[in-house]
């Protein structure tokens, strides 16, 4: 496994190695983007490290979920109030490792990504990325405002629908196939 | 070939990662965890959005199927109702003698137009035979990298690999003509072009080969004469016994089963080219025999033949009884390291029945043995050395029982032994029979 490992990585061109870096490094640099408001405990940081590292060797590994999803948990937990700029940086961050290790993923170790594919991900993150920023506008303006009652109820509500229809989807999909 | 469609991992990441931050951000009542999820909410989306439900069939094919060594021919992949497939990506393995282009067989590229056609592999066989292209794996993905087909294997296509005819001519005209049309001087008078005497005219001669200057001046008519054009028969003797030395293709080192085959190949073309009938004897493999011919076509069932010779020994019983069923009239040129008692004592044979005989010696001057495992490389070194005396002594029997042996060196190689023959096929001689 080790070799096999060390194999891949000898016959990886320059392009991917720079993709499994920017996997390695961006979920921990969004940990580090709450910075100076909040800072991530180093346990918590070596542990997003650590799966950061599985994530950037097996991109299609479940340590790629881990590792966002670590991410976004300390965030929920740090971040209580308010909408911290940092956040935008944050979800760029973890976009980018997303990206990254979708393309990554589209062959074998030492397939090269070619530049079609390249731009067409960049095009793709980029109008994915606007959402972003219009969000935080969205959420710095009606900060602060008195909430509805039922808000955050209706809102777990419609988050549980989605998950349920998405799942779902996912696992039609698998029987047609 | 057909596979099915399944959610990628990056597809499942999406999905989840957006779950967790909705369930959080509702849940921690934090509009920063809903921006950290907004990007994924959106691939996810997308990704399922683009659910395919088409069911693609892939399936490779080679340009060309018969190559000369060096040649190249192209791998295409053809995909079947293909209109959920945005990137095809294609990793062939490695074959033993067989160049790809990229190296490492991986090509992969998008296909969401329709003129995109799905990446080429560049295939290029580096030594005769027949070749069979590793496995190759296809893999397709639909638009967001939602879903993806396969990986699925395909057979590895096969290629016949003829061998490659080095720059051979030679300029000496083949010994003992006795065919009816060709390029060689035979010993008979006939309707050839070139001079051969001026003799009084006979009832028969044709008017137009009267010399009118020499009649004149005997007194008496004179037709000139010249000697008839004719084909020779042309027998390769290809010893196929074992193969000695290291292959590396082309362009590397050659065995002495690659210098017979790609020799025996140019000679082959080359007598072929020159209006000759050629035949083939394999001597041990599969053993194989090609009878005499002429023309384009023979050559390439010559070829052909090269092409499938595998080294193998003769079994026990037939090394004695080999015969080479030689015809009188051919000449007769053997391919052959020279290693092996069977070849030896079968071209003796030859020899001694006058045919003319010549030996191209195919063993590479660097050849070395391979060493069995558990044997010892200092005995197998010091046997070796000793085979390679008894077969310079060989060499030097056969040399003097009348039969040149010269080493193979292309174009020119057989110029100064074949003109020797031919004056010694002139001359009287006394046959054993």
């Amino acid at each position: 496994m080790r070799e096999s490992g060390r194999h891949a990585l000898v016959n990886e061109t320059r392009g991917r190695l720079l993709l499994r870096a920017v996997v390695l490094v961006a979920p921990v640099l969004a940990l580090e983007a709450a910075r100076p408001d909040d800072v991530p405990h180093r346990w918590f940081v070596a542990l997003t490290l650590a799966l950061a590292v599985g994530f950037a060797a097996m991109p299609e590994s479940p340590f790629g979920t881990a590792c966002l999803g670590l991410v976004v948990i300390w965030w929920a937990l740090a971040s209580a109030n308010g909408v911290p700029v940092g956040a935008i940086p944050a979800a760029l961050l973890l976009l980018a490792a997303h990206v990254a290790a979708v393309l990554l993923a589209y062959g074998p170790p030492g397939l090269p990504i070619g530049t079609p594919v390249l731009l067409l991900w960049l095009r793709r993150g980029a109008v994915v990325a606007v959402a972003v920023p219009l969000l935080w506008l969205l959420a710095v303006a009606v900060d602060g405002q008195p909430e509805p009652p039922g808000i955050w109820v209706a809102g777990l509500g419609c988050a549980i629908v989605i998950c349920v229809v998405a799942a779902t989807a996912v696992s039609t999909g698998q029987e047609k196939a | 070939m057909r596979g099915r469609w399944r959610p990628t991992p990056a597809l499942a990441r999406a999905v989840v990662v957006a779950a967790i931050a909705v369930v959080a951000a509702v849940v921690s009542a934090s509009p920063a965890v809903l921006l950290l999820g907004a990007p994924f909410v959106l691939l996810a989306t997308l990704g399922l959005l683009h659910r395919p439900d088409s069911s693609p069939t892939v399936e490779a094919t080679l340009d060309h199927r018969w190559l000369h060594e060096g040649q190249g021919t192209t791998s295409r992949l053809r995909i079947v109702a293909a209109a959920d497939v945005e990137h095809v990506a294609r990793a062939m393995a490695p074959t033993p003698y067989v160049a790809l282009h990229p190296p490492n067989g991986l090509v992969a590229g998008l296909v969401a137009g329709a003129d995109d056609a799905p990446p080429e592999i560049e295939v290029g066989p580096r030594r005769w035979g027949r070749r069979v292209l590793g496995q190759e794996q296809v893999c397709l993905t639909t638009p967001w990298a939602g879903y993806r087909w396969g990986p699925v294997s395909l057979p590895g296509d096969s290629v016949r690999v003829l061998p490659h005819m080095r720059q051979f001519a030679s300029r000496a005209e083949t010994p003992r003509p006795v065919g009816l049309v060709g390029v060689n001087r035979s010993p008979r008078l006939g309707a050839g072009v070139e001079f051969a005497d001026i003799r009084p005219f006979r009832p028969g001669d044709r008017l137009r080969r009267i010399s009118w200057r020499v009649s004149v001046r005997s007194r008496e008519l004179h037709v000139t004469t010249s000697p008839s054009e004719e084909d020779s028969g042309v027998l390769l003797v290809l010893d196929a016994l074992g193969d000695h030395g290291h292959s590396g293709g082309l362009d590397g080192e050659a065995s002495s089963l690659d210098q017979s085959v790609r020799a025996a190949a140019a000679v082959a073309e080359h007598h072929v080219g020159a209006g000759d009938r050629v035949g083939l004897r394999i001597v041990g493999g599969d053993g194989g025999l090609v009878g005499y011919g002429a023309g384009t076509r023979h050559l390439r069932v010559l070829l052909d033949q090269l092409a499938g010779v595998q080294p193998r020994e003769l079994p026990e019983g037939v090394v004695e009884r080999l015969q080479l069923r030689v015809t009188g009239g051919s000449v007769v040129l053997v391919f052959s390291p020279m290693l092996d008692p069977a070849i030896v004592t079968a071209t003796a044979g030859l020899v001694q029945r006058a045919l003319p005989v010549v030996v191209i010696d195919t063993l590479p001057p660097g050849a070395t043995p391979r060493v069995p495992d558990g044997v010892d490389p200092r005995i197998a070194d010091l046997a070796w050395r000793m085979r390679r005396l008894e077969r310079d002594q060989v060499l030097v029997q056969l040399a003097a029982l009348g039969c040149p042996v010269i080493p193979w060196r292309g174009a020119g190689t057989l110029d100064d032994v074949l003109r020797r023959l031919a004056r010694r096929a002139t001359v009287p001689q006394v046959a054993l029979r």
